[in-house]
């Protein structure tokens, strides 16, 4: 199955690039998302899925096979099996970067998805329009984040924060929903995505902030399981946002629940 | 397939459902006839720590009337209500979808309540809900509210029931007299909907003085055909009329593309069933 989206960011492409590639920065916005370990290309975490009856933890692998800066072209390729055997999801998706005037950036991404194992079996497909929704609030998120007048998007793990921006960083953090308990209330979190430290060897750990340690714990997205209660409406869908590290895909998985007797 | 373990109550009244819910947290799980979850937990789709079973509440099951209302427990099953004579009568619509679902095994153990908490836009008892404007009593550890049925249903699974909340009851206002009919299209007996469309219309003289149009499985919801409606009003109660009106069964809506039917097909569909729903109800 085959999925194509979209969308602009506000941002100049750079930015919106750099900001793509750093999955403490996006991992965060992906709904249901807990970012377990990054390192190099690659990164693991889990997706926690609900919908209606359902509830699915995939458990994933992703890794950034390719990366063009100068093309600003990337492919992930993402794998994850449901904690309760309940089947695999993979996926490769491929995100490209266009700059659309000096502060705005077109991105297309294709999502090529495989899903193994009980959900398959649903033929009434959900798929494409869950995915729609996943992707729009993941897109709202991003684009928030890096939105021109929040000064807290502009941080990223490899720009460390200088007070002030820990501060507003913070701020950001504990407005939004569900950061990780404890950390986003202290004024020197590390960055706007960054809940808590992710055990990683990039930049992060070396900002001022002392959150790094008092927390080694994984990272949990801002926006909790997903819900499709919650999501996004018409008009962020309208503008759709990014590559979704590995986990995307997983996540539509969704449609099982058709078929289920009514 | 066995479903994972979990602990199971059946409480004897709804302040005891709704505490177990409370108690039971985030993974505690309401069934209502099972229906839908029990094949969702032996696919282990879902893993539930506490499983509340409605079914010893005897509160909840039967049909009443209650002012100018019929009101309908949650947990009254598809078979009593097809059976029952204040819904024949005053909500014969309702009759009509409920005697479309499934087989008959599965209408003794399915009730209303469960199939609108599901919420599948594929179920047939939302666009009935839908088109004749029912009011949901939803109970909670604050108390009892109603939500009408046009803000009751919220996306695909997803309804206005909050977490630690109970839908109890169904109220439908009387449609005495009204025409109705529940056109359902699948391909194979007792499958889901691909496209379903619940019509009730009130004639008066010969031409259509009230009409009511819902429709199953064209959206993430159960969506209200307004455009119909709108267009059968004093229109006279005859075929062409009707037909020219079933062309606007689509207006507004955005039907979902699936193993089943693709998006025009399902559009396609929604005309001709709304024709012909419409047909037999003034019929």
């Amino acid at each position: 199955m085959q999925l194509e989206k979209t969308f602009t960011i506000e941002a100049p492409i750079e930015k919106a690039w750099k900001a793509l590639n750093t999955p403490e920065t996006i991992a965060p916005c992906f709904p249901g998302a807990t970012l377990t370990e990054y390192e190099g290309d690659s990164f693991t975490g889990t997706v926690k899925i609900k919908l209606g009856p359902i509830s699915l933890t995939y458990k994933g692998k992703g890794t950034y096979i390719e990366r063009d800066d100068s093309a600003h072209r990337v492919v992930i390729e993402a794998a994850g099996r449901d904690s309760r055997g309940n089947g695999t999801a993979n996926a490769t998706v491929t995100g490209t970067m266009t700059a659309d005037g000096p502060d705005k950036t077109a991105v297309t991404m294709v999502t090529d998805m495989t899903i193994t194992g009980r959900p398959a079996q649903f033929g009434r497909g959900v798929i494409s329009d869950v995915a729609d929704k996943i992707i729009g609030q993941f897109a709202g998120c991003v684009a928030k984040k890096l939105a021109p007048e929040e000064p807290a998007a502009a941080a990223t793990p490899a720009a460390a924060p200088t007070a002030s921006t820990g501060t507003s960083a913070a701020e950001a953090g504990a407005g939004s929903s569900n950061g990780a308990a404890g950390t986003t209330a202290t004024a020197t979190a590390t960055g706007p995505a960054l809940s808590s430290t992710p055990s990683s060897t990039a930049t992060p750990a070396a900002s001022p902030a002392a959150s790094s340690g008092a927390a080694g714990g994984p990272m949990r997205s801002e926006i909790d399981a997903i819900d499709l209660l919650d999501t996004a409406g018409a008009p962020v869908l309208k503008r759709v946002a990014p590559i979704a590290g590995g986990g995307l895909l997983l996540l539509l998985v969704i449609l099982l629940v058709r078929r289920l007797r009514g | 397939m066995i479903p994972s373990k979990f602990d199971y109550v059946k409480p004897a009244s709804v302040a005891e459902a709704v505490q177990a819910l409370v108690d039971g947290g985030e993974d505690a799980k309401i069934m209502a006839g099972g229906q839908s979850l029990i094949p969702v937990l032996r696919l282990r789709l879902a893993a539930p720590s506490v499983l509340i079973d409605l079914g010893g509440i005897a509160e909840l099951r039967g049909v009443r009337e209650d002012g100018d209302r019929i009101a309908i427990g949650a947990m009254t099953p598809y078979h009593d209500i097809i059976r029952d004579e204040l819904v024949r009568q005053h909500v014969t619509l309702l009759a009509q979808a409920t005697e479309t679902v499934a087989d008959n095994q599965v209408r003794h153990r399915g009730t209303l309540g469960g199939a609108l908490a599901h919420a599948d836009p594929a179920g047939d008892l939302g666009a009935p809900a839908l088109a004749l404007d029912a009011e949901l009593v939803i109970a909670g550890a604050s108390g009892t509210r109603t939500v009408p049925a046009a803000e009751f249903f919220t996306d695909y699974f997803t309804t206005a029931i909050g977490e630690g909340e109970i839908l109890t009851e169904i109220r439908f206002p009387r449609y005495t007299g009204w025409g109705s009919h529940y056109e359902k299209f699948n391909r194979t007996a007792q499958a889901w909907s691909m496209c379903a469309v619940a019509a009730a219309i009130r004639v008066d003289g010969g031409s259509i003085a009230e009409a009511r149009v819902g429709l199953t499985n064209m959206g993430t919801t159960p969506i209200r055909a307004t455009g119909v409606e709108q267009a059968l009003l004093g229109q006279p109660a005859t075929a062409e009329a009707i037909r020219a009106a079933a062309e606007h069964a689509v207006d507004g809506t955005a039907a979902p593309s699936d193993a089943d039917a693709a998006a025009d097909y399902r559009e396609h569909l929604a005309k001709v069933l709304t024709g012909r729903a419409v047909l037999a109800a003034v019929g």
